[in-house]
């Protein structure tokens, strides 16, 4: 059987958005976890508190998973799944409304299993929903356990760590939509194809477009990338300066190609 | 033409009809008295579409009158069945213990929309306010909304429902930009919390989408299992509104929605004009 190819030029725009795709990965690394671990930082400084999270819904099975913690009592957080129909951060998940409940662990309902888990048992805990702005709805929960300077929390802590909260659902958006392109480049494959491609040679297409970008990682042009990666934290002053080198030997290679 | 294809709008405004039109008393002579002297909610039935309602625990003191759950099935299609599972979380006890604490002959009803299935939430939540104004609910109180840009219009429609029907929608706002449906509608009474601690204090605030402040920080709630804890949140504030609009329903049957806002809001705290 031999396999059906799309249109050339539709497949040339999906490999160069798989090649963008695969090089923006590179350059960033992991900005999700990094961006979160920023937010709960950040969180659990200014509050004071013992300890701040963020858990993301994940599917099969459905769970709430506790990605990234901070503060003296949240490391125990991590890598603990908890069902979304349970406990404090369920309920603001399930109803996208932010709760505070404070002498937690004299209501019953307080899941002090989950707690035990993770080492620590909170005697006050705030939840707030993270909500993303464009169609997926409420994507996880960022906690508070035990702001040291007050045994409960204010309309205003409430506010606070919705404004946190909206920080981390947005970096969250921004790389999902990263993460979620290679899906896309099946999806469209796939439709390009109708029928006659199967799964196995849609996946060879996609790894034939990203795979041209040279699959050795010592690559020189994995180096670039790797250097240009560690110029993001430049100011844009020093950017614009290394562009308009990059500029420079651009126009300097393209004849230089030309006579090779 | 038979008459019945005619839309007779102007009907209640015919010289017969017309005198049955009564309208409530000058705004300037409406005081709390008025609105809720005397009152205890008897004759009302209230829904609470959340978590359950724990029947027993003793802050609900036996007021709750049915219980039901709204199920996905295989397809995903809401059904409402009876519901023995009590409270899922303690959260809808809590809003049925805040409304019995202001108006304690009120009837509870329980829709409970949260489960295990997360699936469906929206059409769940929207099947559960459908079958509250089906089944004689004067006030609903609603501690959650929905953040799906696909259930705006069947949101609208059940709160244009409600309207028509004189059923007073009570909803938590919620402080997540986006959409939150039904809370944003400008049918509905948007609630959003204060601090001051006192059940009976409340603010109308002339710049909407939220129109009403009521107590929701640190305020005692029953909780699952027979318990109490102490919570914020405007899931708190709005059932204190809701637990004041049962009285004003309990003592003014007629009210419509429209006037109910217009004599909650000649009643609040905020300092005259």
């Amino acid at each position: 059987m031999t396999t059906p190819t799309p249109d050339p030029a539709e497949l040339q725009v999906l490999r160069a958005a798989a090649r963008r795709a695969s090089i923006a990965r590179r350059l960033q690394g992991d900005p999700e976890t990094a961006l979160l671990q920023s937010i709960v930082d950040a969180t659990v400084t200014l509050f004071d508190a013992e300890a701040a999270s963020i858990a993301i819904f994940e599917r099969d099975p459905d769970r709430l998973e506790f990605r990234v913690a901070a503060g003296e009592q949240g490391a125990g957080a991590i890598g603990l799944s908890v069902a979304p129909s349970k406990g404090i951060a369920g309920f603001v998940f399930s109803t996208g409304q932010p709760l505070a409940l404070s002498d937690v662990t004299s209501d019953p309902r307080f899941d002090r299993k989950t707690a035990e888990r993770t080492g620590y048992v909170p005697r006050s805990i705030a939840a707030v929903p993270l909500v993303e702005q464009h169609g997926r709805g409420t994507v996880g929960v960022l906690q508070l356990l035990d702001k040291r300077s007050s045994p409960t929390f204010s309309l205003r802590d409430m506010e606070l760590l919705g404004v946190f909260a909206a920080q981390a659902a947005a970096a969250i958006h921004a790389t999902r939509i990263q993460r979620d392109l290679d899906e896309l480049l099946h999806q469209a494959l796939g439709r390009l194809a109708g029928d006659e491609l199967d799964a196995a040679a849609i996946e060879a297409i996609v790894s034939a477009a990203t795979d041209g970008l040279d699959p050795d990682e010592e690559s020189p042009f994995w180096t670039l990338v790797d250097r240009l990666a560690r110029l993001q934290s430049l100011g844009e002053r020093e950017l614009g300066l290394v562009g308009d080198l990059l500029e420079v030997l651009v126009r300097y290679a393209a004849p230089t190609r030309r006579r090779a | 033409m038979t008459d019945a294809l005619v839309p007779a709008w102007s009907e209640p405004f015919s010289a017969a009809a017309r005198d049955r039109l009564t309208r409530l008393p000058p705004l300037e002579t409406i005081d709390r008295d008025w609105a809720f002297g005397g009152a205890t909610g008897r004759g009302v039935r209230v829904a609470i579409l959340d978590s359950g309602l724990e029947s027993d625990h003793p802050a609900l003191h036996g007021r709750v009158a049915e219980s039901v759950a709204v199920e996905l099935d295989k397809a995903g299609e809401p059904h409402v069945v009876a519901d023995d599972h009590g409270d899922l979380f303690g959260h809808g006890t809590a809003c049925g213990g805040i409304i019995l604490g202001l108006a304690p002959e009120a009837e509870l009803v329980s829709v409970r929309v949260l489960g295990s299935d997360l699936r469906g939430k929206g059409p769940a939540f929207a099947a559960g306010l459908e079958w509250a104004l089906e089944h004689g609910v004067r006030v609903a109180n609603l501690s959650l909304s929905s953040k799906s840009e696909a259930m705006f219009g069947v949101f609208h429609e059940l709160a244009d429902a409600a309207y028509f029907r004189n059923v007073l929608l009570v909803c938590a706002a919620n402080n997540v930009p986006g959409p939150s449906y039904p809370s944003l509608f400008s049918s509905v009474l948007s609630v959003a919390a204060h601090d001051e601690p006192d059940p009976w204090r409340f603010y109308y605030n002339p710049s909407p989408p939220v129109e009403f402040g009521a107590w929701g920080v640190d305020v005692p709630i029953a909780w699952r299992d027979g318990g109490m804890t102490v919570a914020t949140g405007n899931s708190f504030a709005a059932p204190h509104m809701a637990g004041l609009a049962a009285l004003l329903a309990s003592k003014h049957p007629g009210l419509t929605p429209f006037e109910a806002k217009a004599i909650l809001a000649a009643v609040a705290d905020n300092p005259r004009r």
